[in-house]
């Protein structure tokens, strides 16, 4: 082989591998793309109980995956299977809850199926009452909201579309596209580029969420007097600049709770957020995540937010208190459980084990509490 | 069964009879092909002994070998690819492959590229599906045809059309068949099998096809060399990329990579010994994950690097070496290829190891042949070529050629003709949008004749309003039980349904097209109403999606023998796929199994015929 012909060769094969492997390495400079969205794994808190959604089975190309719902029963220590019945849960399931001990649960539309059954639980999971959304759920854990006292409930579609149903969920009218938000004045100001959470304010204002590409603006959506005005909390100065992503959005009694992440890539940092009735936002102290992705978003009661990293899991208990980073997670683990008095559960599901690990504040590591069999009909949505 | 995985199960024994069936005809076919051929040789050789005497000095074999001898690269390589081809021609015999291939093969391969690679894949699948005889035939014999072609022709330009024809299918069995290879998935590595087994047919077809005088230098055997070096060093590099998991052998009791893919082939039925090899392999990479892949990217790097080399003295050891490594990789990760499953090649090592040394033979320039005397089929040849392409379709050229062709030219042509036996019935097939309704019949058993009268239901329509069978009365009924919320098989079969109102025309005036609720949970109208409008049914006259309350349902259910199981655990509603057919007095004449196959929709259209037929069969004139 002449000279010239190795180091073509050897060019071409410099070339090839950069090329090979280049679609992995991180573009410095290049335009940001925020923190993807978190898992559907997700948990929340009602007075009657803590409600967990986690993946359970194998794997979902083959359609052999199942989401389910748990429940932990106020006052009790054990997890139950509520999963609503009557429909395959494969594409995904989000929770959301107006309060009191209702519970709705919807479902994410696989394979030949268009739309998303819906269930709603008035008593802890042990009975479900069927209903229908029209539409195809984003594959957001917050693609769904449910108002305290109205029964109205905000979904977030696939499509980029948040639809607003009657009372009772009875009938659904089209309430504003990502498009028409995108080219409001309040969109604009954000640069909005997508929606990730759907919610209602404490006064049932319908509220959307997304990724912001501007600088330093929470992407987060009032529709008041019929126009959509920004209503995030402000960002602290020791933020990263864009964009922005609002990860969770949570009301609880008169309690707002958001937790959003900034900046990209080693940069990105997490910043929880609180406002009483609709007030000023409270913020905490930026959480530098060094690089991980944030797998899972919780938020429980008093404004506890929690979410899992690869492996690792940051907590903060609520308004003036500080991130706190928990021991290395149980291996598996989706999701977090955020109980009252700051008690934390890990819960891990593989296969048709789904398993809870609690975390006594301030001990040094997991101690599992129990392991459920979950009865994975394996096959049955070939 | 929805939720109960059900469907055409791949050794279906109407379907595995009928493949059989097919390549025993098409085989019988084959032989008078080549009897006939044969014939005709003998005869007319007879008819012309001079030229037949012409012929015969060249050789037993054809013209003296000195003058064309074939150079040792290029028989190597036609040889050991045509015997690859013969061998994945007969691993496509298997009675599971017709049905098998597409969703035990091809979607399963593509499962885990990008969305694009999986709809050309399933483009293919499905065609495939359609028509799996015709098509599970014809790969038989284009790959048995090839293989022969490329055993039979060594010289001139039949030869290099074998080549051809080699890289040609190759490309539609890679792009089809191995979903590029995997070469856009995740997980790529050559220890697996990249970039797929058939491109490297491909690529020696390309070399088979390339004018004989490019073997009478060392260039083209450099170059062999210098592109497999580089694609070597490539996968060196990504077999170190980290974060890929090969180096852990196993990582808090999961297997790595590596060791999860042998463990995954061990569990395939194969003999005894072979799963004891890989599970032995497996428990060492888990063991000394770190160390195996050091071993493979320093053997991927350093034998690629002496390939670039092009230096002789060092290739000859690393060729072998080399082949040493595809050896141990085929037997130890790749479970010899076709082992396991349903195999349809013995993967991509041998090929490896073929190219590799096909390159080191081709460092060895053939002797040049320009001087020597052409022998009586290529004078006649060239003698046609001067004269134009018309020339050559001339009789007395044809009986020239016919007298002075040796036996392996007479085989070629036989081969040609073996994968025209393929190609054609799967083309004349594809003519027929509608799916062979043999699958249908697979799935829906041998329907005896039933005459008995329906029971008879009231329950509310989509639109809110009541009906009976009873008021169904005079017209033919096809009805069925769907789940308003099924993922899986319900809505392929209301579009069933809705194709077979559109096969019948005007007489599905004469139909009802009805389908009952199976579902315990969700059964409101809002169900049906949002079902029909997923399945464009809003439009359909003569459709009817009937529900009423759980208590009239489950009535339904128990006298037309349908069980709604409320199964666990996020899984969908366990029911019945079947069809009954209602005759113009309301008596039953006939129960289908409408349970669409795995992984296709094929058997979509070929219910639909059925169904159709079904429905025509009852229907009186007005």
């Amino acid at each position: 082989m002449s000279r010239r012909t190795r180091l073509v060769s050897v060019l071409a094969a410099a070339a090839a591998v950069t090329a090979g492997c280049g679609t992995a390495t991180p573009q410095p400079g290049a335009a940001a793309s925020p923190a993807p969205p978190p898992s559907l794994a997700t948990s929340l808190v009602t007075p009657t109980g803590t409600w967990a959604v986690a993946e359970t089975g194998g794997s979902a190309a083959s359609h052999n995956n199942f989401w389910q719902l748990f429940a932990r029963p106020a006052g009790t220590t054990k997890w139950r299977l509520v999963t609503p019945p009557g429909v395959a849960s494969n594409g995904g399931l989000v929770i959301a809850t107006p309060g009191a001990g209702t519970v709705v649960a919807g479902f994410r539309p696989s394979q030949n199926l268009a739309y998303s059954p819906l269930a709603t639980t008035y008593n802890n999971g042990a009975a479900w009452s069927p209903s229908l959304l029209d539409a195809r759920l984003a594959n957001v854990p917050a693609a769904l909201a449910a108002a305290q006292g109205s029964g109205r409930l905000l979904a977030l579609l696939a499509n980029g579309t948040a639809e607003l149903s009657s009372p009772g969920g009875t009938h659904w009218a089209p309430l504003a596209t990502m498009r028409s938000l995108a080219r409001s004045a309040a969109g604009r100001r954000c640069g909005l580029k997508s929606l990730s959470v759907a919610a209602f304010s404490p006064s049932g204002v319908p509220l959307l969420a997304g990724t912001c590409s501007h600088r330093r603006t929470a992407g987060v959506f009032a529709l008041t007097g019929g126009v959509w005005r920004l209503a995030g909390p402000p960002f602290p100065a020791a933020m990263p600049g864009q964009p922005s992503r609002v990860l969770g959005l949570t009301v609880a009694g008169n309690r707002e709770t958001a937790l959003l992440a900034a900046g990209t890539g080693r940069d990105t940092t997490l910043l929880a957020a609180w406002s009483a009735g609709g007030g000023r936002w409270a913020s905490s102290s930026p959480l530098p995540l060094g690089g991980s992705e944030v797998a899972s978003v919780s938020i429980g009661p008093g404004g506890a937010v929690g979410a899992v990293l690869n492996g690792r899991a940051g907590v903060i208990s609520g308004p003036g208190s500080a991130w706190q980073w928990l021991p290395f997670l149980p291996a598996g683990t989706q999701t977090l459980a955020l109980g009252p008095r700051a008690q934390v559960d890990a819960l891990a599901a593989a296969g048709a084990t789904f398993t809870a690990w609690a975390w006594p504040p301030g001990s040094a590591g997991w101690a599992k509490t129990q392991t459920l069999h979950v009865p994975v009909q394996y096959g049955s949505s070939g | 069964m929805p939720g109960m995985n059900s469907g055409i199960n791949v050794n279906a024994p109407a379907v595995v009879a009928a493949f059989k069936s097919a390549l025993l005809h098409q085989a019988i076919i084959a032989l008078l092909i080549f009897a006939v051929l044969g014939l005709a040789w003998i005869t007319v050789r007879a008819w012309l002994p001079a030229a037949a005497r012409t012929a015969e000095q060249a050789g037993p074999g054809g013209p003296p070998a000195a003058a064309v001898a074939e150079p040792a690269a290029r028989q190597l390589l036609r040889v050991g690819f045509g015997l690859l081809w013969l061998f994945d021609g007969i691993l496509q015999a298997q009675p599971k492959m017709a049905i098998g291939l597409p969703s035990q093969v091809i979607e399963p391969l593509a499962a885990a590229s990008p969305k694009w690679v999986q709809h050309v894949v399933n483009w293919a699948g499905t065609t495939w599906s359609y028509h799996p005889m015709q098509a599970g035939a014809s790969a038989v014999w284009i790959q048995i045809g090839i293989g022969v072609w490329l055993l039979a022709a060594a010289h001139g330009p039949l030869s290099r059309l074998a080549g051809l024809a080699s890289v040609a299918w190759g490309l539609v069995v890679w792009v089809f068949g191995e979903a590029f290879g995997s070469i856009f998935a995740p997980g790529l590595t050559w220890l697996f099998g990249a970039p797929g087994a058939v491109l490297i047919y491909c690529f020696a077809g390309a070399l088979i096809a390339l004018p004989e005088r490019a073997w009478h230098t060392a260039r083209l055997g450099r170059l062999v060399l210098a592109g497999l070096g580089l694609f070597l060093a490539g996968m060196a590099v990504l077999q170190a990329w980290p974060g890929r998991g090969f180096w852990q052998g196993a990582s808090r009791g999961t297997p790595g990579t590596l060791a999860g893919m042998t463990q995954t082939m061990a569990q395939t039925p194969q003999p005894h010994a072979l799963s004891a090899l890989l599970n032995a392999f497996t428990g060492f990479d888990e063991a000394h994950g770190f160390a195996v892949n050091l071993f493979a990217v320093a053997a991927l790097a350093v034998t690629g690097g002496i390939f670039l080399t092009g230096r002789r003295r060092l290739i000859r050891p690393a060729v072998i070496a080399f082949t040493v490594l595809c050896l141990a990789d085929w037997v130890l990760i790749e479970d010899l290829g076709f082992l396991g499953g349903l195999g349809t090649d013995p993967n991509s090592m041998l090929p490896f190891a073929l190219l590799a040394f096909g390159g080191y033979l081709a460092l060895t320039p053939a002797p040049s042949v320009a001087d020597e005397p052409a022998s009586a089929t290529e004078s006649a040849s060239l003698e046609a070529a001067a004269r134009g392409w018309q020339a050559r379709f001339r009789p007395g050229y044809l009986r020239q050629s016919m007298a002075t062709a040796n036996f392996r030219s007479v085989a070629a042509v036989g081969a040609v003709g073996l994968i025209i036996l393929g190609a054609a019935p799967m083309a004349a097939a594809q003519a027929n949008p509608n799916a062979d309704p043999i699958l249908a019949q697979a799935i829906a058993g041998s329907t005896a004749q039933l005459n008995f009268p329906a029971k008879g239901f009231a329950l509310t329509d989509q639109h809110g309003r009541t009906v009976t069978l009873a008021s169904l009365r005079g017209k033919v009924v096809l009805l069925t039980f769907l789940d308003p919320v099924c993922t899986s098989d319900c809505p392929l079969i209301a579009q069933e349904f809705r194709a077979a109102g559109q096969l019948l025309g005007a007489a599905s005036r004469g139909v009802e097209l009805v389908a009952i609720v199976a579902n315990p949970v969700y059964h409101q109208t809002a169900d049906t109403q949002a079902f029909d409008r997923q399945e464009h049914l809003t439009q359909v006259p003569n459709w009817l999606y009937l529900t009423g309350t759980v208590p009239q349902l489950q009535q339904v259910w128990k006298e037309y023998g349908i069980a709604a199981l409320i199964l666990p655990a996020g899984s969908m509603i366990g029911h019945g796929d079947v069809a009954y057919v209602i005759d113009q007095n309301g008596h039953v004449r006939g129960e289908l199994n409408t349970a669409p196959g795995p992984g296709t929709t094929a058997t979509k259209s070929s219910f639909a015929v059925l169904l159709a037929d079904a429905a025509r069969q009852y229907l009186r004139p007005a």
